[in-house]
């Protein structure tokens, strides 16, 4: 059974990020890339499947259940998380708070700490920063939060937006491996990127969205020497 | 100037501030969720107020003569009521204006205390006139040279500070507050990260209602009178005080509170023999205050947003 399962799917946000039609499957325990440029309608598609955009139609389910159309705190109860685009910290609020955010819905004390440990040996810069509020912090720092808070709640699938957009490409190389090895924990991942090359390289299938269809799907390695996807991108 | 009336300025100060405070802080909180100034808060305050005094009367009417028995049922009918009133308010005005300009939301409420203020004084039984709001706390006092310290004002400012305290914990140690906080500073992330939105915002105008029917409570408590304008000027006030303290800042909202009191009493001090022109005088210090600090003395970007 499919982590999440798209069929026929149409959605607009913002007029410019429309989707047509578009189904496709995220395999459990794998991580599944949408490659695509601005406006390509990826942003959309997130949104659908976290409620924050309702879609016009078509169905998106989660592990077999019909989740098309739940309020996104209803989303997030079966099992999702989300790494936002831009990162989107509270920037008033400290790391320990914006971790403990991602853990909302967890109501065992005991687990959220357990949680928190986890991250911090995760990332051991925001031990040291746990008490710093988030929007004085560098960007590579509150890529470290983003992902730490998406895995508070201990989710099945990790929704994971543009993770390199605007970070050095240090913090690009280390971010792949985080993702890879949140991946090799059993957590199903579906990564939306525009770095087609180190996006392929860790992903397991992919999908290419153009002007809000899908113009091309396979095997990561097989999309990586694939003439339509540099079409898609640069044609 | 004798240490009599300036202790007696001091303590009608503090209790007035006290007061102005808790109305403040609602609008600080509404606008922290929602960006959104909600004008009717002093009207839904003085309609806590009448919920509180027909309480009390129907208390009377069963043979409940107790004052504390009568203060507990006052309070708990006034702040329960009102806070469902705000909740109320809140998702059947507010909320579905979400995607309207803010001028609609600002209209709406405008218009919504108007038809409150105006129902009660046609519907309220004689509601045109004043209401004498009983005496329920012990009106002893301590004789302090020629001030005399009234138990009731304490015991009013005490529980008064107690509840913005108790706010300010529901605020930055609880769940909630937790929830609130993420709401105000970022709203599609907070229900991202899974923060059932709509429930926040009715807990917010809820806790915020409530916490202004007990000024409106402290008020009929404090001048044993009530009446259908009270909320008009009590909601001018707290406005401008959040707005002086910075708009979406529960420290600047108290603060504001406070600072407006003082202006009251320096303004009834200065001008002894028109002591009526207090609130011109504040007034016009706000207006001065405002072209000095148009975004207010604590600006939001600096610090804490709710």
């Amino acid at each position: 059974m499919a982590g999440i399962e798209i069929r026929n799917l149409r959605a607009a946000y913002d007029k410019a990020d429309v989707l047509h039609d578009v189904s496709l499957d995220v395999a459990p325990g794998k991580i599944t890339c949408l490659l695509g440029s601005n406006g390509a309608g990826k942003s959309t598609l997130i949104r659908a499947i976290l409620g924050l955009t309702p879609p016009n139609a078509g169905t998106i389910k989660l592990e077999g259940e019909d989740i098309t159309g739940l309020p996104t705190h209803k989303v997030i109860a079966r099992g999702i998380a989300a790494i936002p685009e831009g990162r989107r910290m509270f920037p008033k609020m400290s790391v320990t708070e914006n971790l403990r955010l991602g853990a909302y819905q967890v109501r065992d004390e005991a687990l959220i700490r357990q949680r928190l440990e986890k991250v911090f040996t995760l990332f051991p810069r925001l031990a040291e920063r746990r008490d710093q509020l988030a929007g004085t912090m560098s960007g590579g720092e509150q890529a470290m939060v983003s992902i730490g808070r998406g895995l508070m709640g201990g989710p099945k699938i990790l929704l994971i937006d543009e993770p390199s957009l605007g970070l050095s490409p240090l913090y690009v190389k280390e971010n792949f491996r985080i993702i890879q090895g949140i991946r090799d924990e059993g957590i199903t991942v579906f990564l939306v990127e525009q770095n087609v090359r180190q996006t392929l390289a860790i992903s397991d299938y992919g999908y290419v969205l153009s002007g809000g269809k899908l113009v091309a799907q396979g095997a990561a390695a097989d999309l990586a020497s694939d003439e339509a996807v540099h079409e898609a991108y640069f044609g | 100037m004798d240490f009599g009336l300036i202790a007696q300025y001091l303590a009608n100060g503090i209790l007035l501030g006290t007061m102005y405070a808790l109305v403040a802080v609602g609008f600080t909180l509404f606008f922290g969720v929602l960006d959104v100034i909600k004008f009717s808060h002093g009207d839904v305050l003085m309609l806590g107020t009448f919920i509180g005094f027909t309480a009390w009367l129907g208390l009377e009417a069963i043979g409940i003569v107790n004052p504390w028995i009568q203060l507990v049922g006052v309070l708990l009918c006034s702040l329960a009521g009102t806070a469902l009133i705000g909740a109320a308010i809140a998702n059947w005005l507010i909320l579905p204006l979400k995607k309207a300009p803010q001028l609609n939301t600002l209209l709406i409420t405008l218009m919504l205390g108007t038809a409150i203020r105006e129902a009660v004084r046609l519907f309220y039984p004689n509601g045109s006139n004043p209401k004498a709001f009983p005496a329920l706390l012990p009106d002893a006092s301590v004789e302090i040279g020629s001030f005399a310290l009234r138990a009731d004002s304490v015991i009013l400012v005490i529980s008064g500070l107690a509840l913005i305290g108790a706010l300010n914990l529901v605020i930055n140690r609880t769940r909630l507050g937790l929830a609130i906080r993420a709401v105000a500073q970022d709203e599609e992330t907070a229900r991202t990260m899974g923060i059932n939105y709509t429930l926040v915002v009715l807990a917010t105008f809820a806790i915020g209602s409530g916490v202004a029917a007990f000024a409106g409570i402290m008020n009929g408590l404090y001048y044993n009178e009530i009446n259908f304008g009270m909320g008009l000027i009590l909601g001018l006030i707290g406005f401008s005080a959040a707005i002086i303290g910075g708009l979406g800042n529960l420290y600047g909202a108290i603060l504001g509170g406070f600072l407006f009191a003082g202006l009251q009493v320096i303004g009834a001090a200065l001008l002894p023999f028109a002591s009526a022109y207090k609130d011109v005088f504040a007034f016009a210090v706000v207006i001065a205050l405002m072209a000095w600090k148009p975004t207010g003395l604590i600006p939001e970007r600096s610090s804490d947003r709710v």
